[in-house]
């Protein structure tokens, strides 16, 4: 099953257009969005999770059309929305079989075998019997994800799913992530290269609605092959080089920053070469250095 | 600086927000409707706001308004006053203000500040409509002031709304800010308002009229007190002023708003935690980190998985029934109902009070109280809980989730509405519990649990339903939960209003059913019929509600309206569509039937064509009024009750005389348009040239004329049943047990035909006749006018009859009338029984049939034998034996002291509560139909010092109409009712006095004094002195029990009775002409000794109040150990016009001043000559003085007798 999306817009009552005509192509996997902060990610995550309506542009499940059959796309699909709440006063387990419910699973002992497994599964089997209002950020969001896997979903949208983690929590939560089933689509959107680094066989970067480029991980680094310079400068000089360099990013080290920047050939003296990595992907690709055409790429 | 920075800015946030508009404009709109309705812009509307004469935008009347809506905005002073902090910890945005380098104090109270300016701006609507409202087309101009006085709006502003929103704006802020939560706001509202609701209810008895001016958090109840015993002329003239019980009660809840604001402050922190919340969190262990392998090994099992709607369907109770379990269990909820529980078990301690005497807790009298009182809670719970399910998802973060699972959207909004009626039905269990409880307090075992099931899970119930449906639909259309409660409550009170504002058909009032009162004897009547078909006809549309509900139910994120109704073409599936069809199809069939009922079988009247009707009748045929007509001599009928069937027929023939001087060749014969008439003929040559059945008017012309002195005789054969049903629901003609038939009370209870103009047919109310461009009509003839000095105030085609009449009903039912039994027989399974009275009789003559159970009494009086026989529905054995000793004590006393009774028998018969006709119980020749709720059901405790035995006076006060109206028939002018009604109080008090002494008097009187002066302050035309009483009942009623009895102990009992005897001597069966007020006057004046001669003008002649008061007392103990108290006291007498404008008066008269020991014994009452002024006394006793005064027992109409007596100092 592949979800196709095509020249989807979407613009809000205030004005604000969240997307300009986007298209992609999602293939079983995982597949990475990424984008800053109000690129419009969530906007497509709630699109395509049938909670929010599209101006124009069409969205294609398998044969499933999911603008204009949420029913068919709900029965296949498994959700963990970006911000969400629990009931506090619920216990995991009773929640979840609540929820398992009302995705259908109708026979109540195989639904709380169903339940157990899942709770083992994102390692909440120990905890199932306390509230909810109890858990922390990272086990609220693997209980997030357990609701998600209820009902054997072809299509899972996990929206910003590590905002919020520490470091462990994070790569727990990765690893959940990276046992789900291989022939469904997983969409995982996150403003953290590295989540799609990690586990994405696929991404797209999307930038003020628009899809910026798409591919995958691998080709799209070493695409920048002998393209990323780097250079160590005062604070002044930085300020400087912005204005005469195509500057990727700049980090603080050691009090000094550290400038890439992106140029078929040296950009100035000081640069020396260096390796390129995903990050460089993406800020280029933010930043507008990278040319649209990379996104025939997928 | 700070702090009015950020109240600033609050403010100005309100300012863009859309809710500050919407309240602000509804406020406005509250107002102008109010001076709209009560300005008489909607036709046919009859809203009063405290009488007919008081001005719209008054003082009084536009302070009651003010106080009034500012209160109902309670919900809005909650929400804003507690959004205003508590908003910052739903959004978060505390992080930033405790951060900030602001002090507690400019946060705290800045914010209070904000909410405090948004909401005065909000209630400064209320003025801009009032005075938007004034200024109405249709506006009836004599009703307002042009230039009313900017102290007008002011002073309410001032002292009540202000006040209330400072005080409950800070509670409800600190509420918010220690708990971050908006429940306790809410609940916090509603005991408020239950506050409000046992004010008002505590006032129904005077005693308690200080302590409910004070508990009333909203100060309404206040005012009402301290303006209690105002006249229109000063509601009308004087601006209110902050003062007595208002100013105590203001400075209470202004007390109590600081305390909670200042401990609200002292307790608030500005810390990312509230107070005293430890977080279970941290308590939580992670789960242990060896689970690798565990998750390996959780294969996920192949779940079966249905998504059918049947299976969805079965999730549907199951669903439900969590909803319902979440709220049910909910702190919030309990403290709701708990509250309901407190206002039901405040309001059951003066279960159905009169005179300060409770009923028994008959089933339907527990209920009506119980449930009454809790219908307001469920309106209340079912708008917010509506509220608070559309919103479940939304508000726990949840709706993401939720909305996207492959659930039918139906499912969670049928589990909602099933859960919404599964709390109603919970709210129903606590009344049920509740009213038993009542009931087993009193010990009152008679549990009558088939009653209660029917009546709140099947009556009420499906009401209330038919509100929850309509709450979610408001919920789920406006989509914004706080303006969505408000929204619903609004609705819920308009639609429930719409009658006042002229919209009365029940056909578009939705839910509406005409209301069903059970009665003991008659059940649920044949009220039930219709109740069922105005249910179905609403419950269809309900589901119409629902489905459009339903579809345009916000599922995700997308809530504006253009999404909403695109997502609506997808919801309407063939199903909802074929349910839209078939409860369409339903509206409009059981619609059409309502109509036929309501409109084709019977006459539809709105309250304006009844109005019209009226009108036009007085204009066409007032003319004619005065025209001699036949007089009816004799009646001899037979009527045939059919109770199961609803009908009666009654055939007969009425004897009539010409006893005027003039020949009569027109004949106006009146009878209601309901009759079916089956024959209808003169013994002489007449026809019918006019007809006018709306109005009862038939006009028949004699060919030869009816010469003076000559005979005729009417046939008649009249049928009246019920058809069908009404929109104002049944009226019937007949019950199915406990028929009272032609009661002659009012126009359309006059089944037998009668002649002439009626006056009673015209517009009495003077505001609806300006409305019709008519002038304003006094409520009786003058006093002087010698045309109805002919005439008897009872029946204007009469003076005495002879009377027969044979009555058939069912044959396990006892046909009764006036008269005495002839024959008693069964024919065809018919009860039959021939009655005859042997005297002449006053032409008023009930007919009733029901199932009785009989209490027979013989009194052996000084001329022969009286039977007493009580008829009563079994289970009412309460108070009979009451009630016999009332009949028996009166008969003897009257006897004694007026003259002797006319009859061989006395009966009292027992009717349903709801027949309208009834009031409380009414005397006809030697029968006497009285109410069920009153006295038969009366709890007199004999023992408790504050019950009257109501049972016995009402009683004593129907058989004394047996002379006073009977035997002396007043003439049809001013001062009818003082020598009838007056006098039957006063020959009651009497009879009570004999039995239970002079100190129960008092208790009673002071009950009659409280609503004499209440009286005057909602007189609808001008007060008349007792002379000219003219049918007000708080003046032939309270101020002539009052005066009479005051009289009585001034110039003894031996006069009285000397002079109303007289009377009763020269008028007995007298007229035409009858006697008036004037002929008793002259007796009472002569019997009254010089000295007491001026009570008579103060008392009967004008409207004259007294304003005694002891101002100071002091006693020293003399050598021969008695005390010499030296008393200051000051007097004034004052009059007063119709309008209740006042003037001083001269006082120069014997008062009664009185010494009291610490028991309340007086050691000295006597009569002594009291001037206007200052006087003093000196007073010798023995005994320790504690307190004296100067009218200690208040005998005399004085509005302030609390200040009449003053503790003794020792000198």
């Amino acid at each position: 099953m592949q979800l196709s999306i095509r020249d989807l817009s979407k613009r809000y009552a205030n004005g604000v257009q969240a997307l300009v005509n986007v298209s992609l192509t999602v293939r079983p996997g995982m597949f990475g969005l990424l984008g800053p902060n109000g690129a419009g990610k969530s906007t497509l995550m709630r699109t395509l999770a049938t909670l929010q309506s599209a101006d124009s542009g069409t969205a294609t499940l398998g044969d499933i059309d999911v603008l204009r059959e949420p029913g068919r796309v709900r029965a296949v699909l498994g959700y963990l929305p970006q911000d969400f709440g629990v009931y506090p006063k619920v216990s995991a387990a009773d929640l979840l079989d609540h929820l398992a419910r009302l995705k259908g699973l109708v026979d109540a002992k195989s639904r709380r075998e169903t339940v157990d497994a899942l709770l083992q599964r994102v390692n909440l089997f120990d905890v199932r019997k306390q509230k909810l209002g109890g858990f922390s950020g990272g086990m609220r969001q693997r209980f997030g994800i357990a609701q998600a896997l209820l009902g054997n979903p072809k299509l899972v949208i996990v929206d910003e799913p590590t905002a919020g983690l520490d470091p462990e929590e994070r790569v727990r939560f990765h690893n959940l992530l990276a046992d789900i089933a291989a022939d469904v689509v997983v969409i995982l959107s996150t403003h953290i290269v590295s989540d799609v680094e990690d586990l994405c066989g696929q991404l797209a970067v999307i930038d003020k609605g628009r899809v910026l480029l798409t591919g995958r991980p691998g080709e799209l680094v070493s695409s920048l092959n002998r393209r990323i310079w780097r250079m160590v400068v005062d604070k002044s000089e930085a300020e400087e080089l912005r204005k005469q360099v195509r500057v990727v990013s700049t980090r603080l080290q050691a009090g000094r920053i550290v400038v890439r920047a992106y140029g078929e050939s040296c950009p100035g003296a000081g640069f020396e070469v260096t390796a390129p990595d995903l990050e460089d992907v993406y800020f280029s690709t933010i930043a507008g250095h990278l040319a649209a055409p990379a996104a025939q790429a997928a | 600086m700070t702090l009015l920075a950020i109240a600033w800015f609050d403010f100005n946030r309100r300012l863009r927000a859309v809710s500050t508009y919407v309240y602000f404009v509804l406020f406005a709109f509250l107002g102008g409707l109010w001076m709209a309705a009560a300005g008489g812009v909607f036709a046919g509307a009859s809203v009063s706001f405290g009488g007919d004469k008081v001005l719209i935008n008054g003082p009084y009347a536009l302070a009651i308004c003010i106080a009034f809506l500012g209160f109902a905005g309670v919900t809005v002073v909650g929400s804003v006053a507690g959004r205003a902090v508590q908003q910052d910890f739903e959004y978060g945005t505390y992080h930033f203000f405790f951060s900030a380098p602001i002090s507690k104090r400019d946060y705290f109270f800045g914010r209070l500040l904000g909410a405090w300016l948004t909401l005065a701006l909000v209630f400064l609507s209320i003025a801009l409509g009032v005075v938007v409202g004034t200024h109405l087309p249709g506006i009836d101009a004599a009703r307002v002031v042009s230039a009313p006085s900017w102290q007008s709006f002011l002073r309410p502003y001032l002292f009540l709304l202000l006040p209330n929103m400072l005080w409950l704006g800070g509670c409800f802020f600190v509420l918010a800010a220690l708990t971050r939560q908006m429940a306790p706001v809410f609940i916090t509202g509603v005991l408020v308002l239950v506050g409000y609701v046992f004010a008002v209810n505590l006032l129904g008895d005077v005693e308690n009229k200080t302590l409910a001016a004070l508990v009333d958090p909203a100060g309404i109840t206040a005012l009402d007190v301290f303006a209690r015993y105002w006249t229109v002329a000063q509601k009308n003239g004087e601006e209110i002023v902050l003062a007595g019980v208002l100013l105590w009660n203001r400075a209470l809840w202004m007390g109590l708003g600081i305390a909670v604001i200042a401990a609200g402050y002292a307790a608030f922190r500005m810390q990312a935690v509230a107070a005293g919340r430890g977080r279970r969190r941290e308590a939580m262990l992670e789960p242990s980190r060896h689970s690798k392998s565990a998750r390996a090994m959780a294969v996920l099992p192949a779940a079966t998985i249905d998504r059918g709607a049947g299976a969805y369907a079965r999730m549907l109770p199951g669903l439900a029934r969590l909803y319902l379990s979440e709220i049910l269990r909910s702190p919030r909820f309990l403290a709701i109902a708990l509250a309901g529980v407190l206002l039901v078990l405040g309001n059951a301690v003066t279960l159905g009070s009169l005179y300060g005497t409770n009923t028994w807790p008959l089933t339907y009298k527990v209920l009506d109280v119980v449930g009454g009182t809790f219908s307001l809670f469920v309106l209340i719970v079912t708008a917010i809980y509506a509220g608070e399910l559309v919103w479940r998802e939304r508000d726990a973060r949840v709706s993401d989730i939720t909305d996207s699972m492959p659930t039918p959207t139906w499912l969670g909004f049928g589990a909602k509405v099933l859960a919404l009626f599964g709390l109603q039905a919970a709210l129903m269990l606590v009344v049920l519990s509740c009213s038993i409880g009542v009931q087993l307090a009193n010990g009152y075992a008679r549990i009558e649990l088939p009653h209660y099931l029917f009546e709140l899970f099947v009556l009420q119930l499906s009401g209330f339903f038919l509100l929850a449906v309509f709450a979610l639909t408001v919920h789920t259309l406006i989509d914004n939960k706080y303006l969505g409660h408000f929204v619903a409550l609004l609705l819920f009170i308009l639609v429930a209003r719409m009658p006042d504002f002229g919209l009365e058909d029940r056909l578009y009032r939705y839910g509406s059913a005409p209301g069903v009162i059970y009665s003991d004897l008659n059940g649920y009547g044949h009220f039930l019929p219709a109740v069922f078909w105005f249910r179905l006809y609403w419950s269809a549309f309900a589901v119409l509600l629902l489905v459009l509900a339903h579809a345009l139910w916000v599922r995700g994120r997308d809530s504006g309206w253009r999404s909403r109704l695109r997502t609506m073409a997808g919801r309407m599936t063939p199903v909802a569509w074929s349910l839209a069809g078939a409860a369409g199809v339903v509206f409009v069939a059981t619609g059409s039937f309502i109509y036929y009922n309501t409109h084709v079988l019977n006459p539809y009247v709105s309250r304006k064509e009844d109005q019209q009707l009226r009108a036009d009748y007085e204009r066409k045929y007032k003319a004619l009024f005065g025209v001699p007509q036949p007089k009816v001599t004799a009646v001899d009928v037979a009527v045939d009750i059919f109770p199961e069937q609803q009908r009666v027929r009654l055939a007969g023939t009425l004897s009539l005389a010409n006893k005027s001087a003039q020949p009569i060749s027109d004949v106006y014969m009146l009878y209601p348009r309901t009759a079916q008439v089956r024959a209808l003929e003169f013994s002489v040559p007449a026809r019918m040239v006019d007809e006018a059945p709306a109005m009862r008017w038939h006009h028949h012309k004699l060919d030869p004329p009816l010469l003076p002195g000559a005979t005729a005789a009417l046939r008649f054969d009249l049928e009246y049943g019920a058809r069908g049903f009404r929109n104002d629901g049944a009226d019937p003609v007949v019950l199915g047990n406990g028929a009272f038939v032609n009661a002659s009370l009012t126009p359309d209870t006059t089944l037998v035909p009668s002649f002439g103009y009626d006056p009673n047919g015209e517009l009495t109310s003077d505001n609806d006749r300006r409305k019709f461009g008519l002038a304003p009509r006094p409520r009786m003839p003058d006093l002087d006018d010698s045309a109805e000095q002919q005439q008897s105030a009872l029946t204007r085609d009469a003076d005495f009859i002879d009377y027969r009449a044979t009555v058939c009903t069912a044959a396990d039912q006892l046909p009764v009338t006036s008269g005495y039994v002839k024959r008693d027989w069964t024919e065809n399974g018919r009860r039959c029984i021939s009655y005859a009275m042997d005297t002449p009789m006053a032409a008023i003559y009930p007919m009733l049939s029901g199932r009785y159970a009989h209490r027979r009494h013989v009194w052996k009086g000084p001329d022969g034998d009286v039977a007493i026989e009580i008829d009563y529905h079994p289970g009412h054995e309460f108070n009979l034996d009451r009630m016999v000793a009332g009949v028996r004590d009166s008969l003897a006393y009257f006897t004694r002291h007026f003259g002797p009774y006319q009859h061989r028998l006395l009966r009292i018969i027992e009717f349903p509560r709801f027949l309208r006709s009834g009031g409380f119980a009414a005397s006809f020749p030697n029968t006497v139909p009285f109410n069920e709720a009153i006295g038969f059901t009366a709890k007199v405790d004999d023992r408790d010092p504050k019950d009257i035995d109501y049972p016995y006076f009402v009683t004593a006060h129907e058989v004394a109409h047996q002379w006073w109206a009977h035997q002396e028939v007043p003439a049809n002018v001013q001062g009818a009712e003082f020598i009838s009604e007056s006098l039957a109080e006063y020959s009651a008090l009497m009879v009570l006095k004999q039995k239970y002494g002079d100190a129960k008097m008092r208790r009673f009187l002071k009950h009659e004094l409280d609503r004499y002066l209440m009286g005057r302050g909602i007189e609808q035309k001008g007060e008349q002195p007792l002379l000219r009483a003219d049918g007000a009942a708080y003046i032939h009623y309270q101020k002539g029990a009052l005066t009479l009895y005051a009289l009585q102990d001034a110039i003894g009992e031996a006069a009285m009775d000397d002079a109303l005897s007289a009377f009763l001597k020269r008028w007995h069966f007298k007229g035409p002409p009858y006697p008036t007020s004037r002929d008793l006057l002259a007796e009472l004046k002569r019997v009254t000794p010089a000295e007491h001669q001026g009570l008579i003008e103060d008392f009967f002649e004008t409207i004259t109040l007294y304003d005694s008061r002891a101002v100071g007392a002091t006693a020293r103990m003399r050598p021969d150990g008695r005390h010499e108290v030296d008393l200051v006291v000051t007097a004034r007498k004052i009059r007063a016009d119709g309008g209740g404008k006042e003037t001083d008066a001269p006082l120069s008269m014997l008062m009664d001043i009185g010494v009291q020991d610490a028991k309340g014994n007086f050691l000295i009452l006597e009569k002594r000559a009291v001037k206007t002024g200052e006087n003093r006394f000196t007073l010798v006793v023995d005994g320790v003085p504690a307190r004296a005064g100067i009218d200690p027992l208040h005998k005399l109409i004085d509005r302030d007798v609390a200040d009449n007596v003053t503790t003794v100092e020792a000198s």
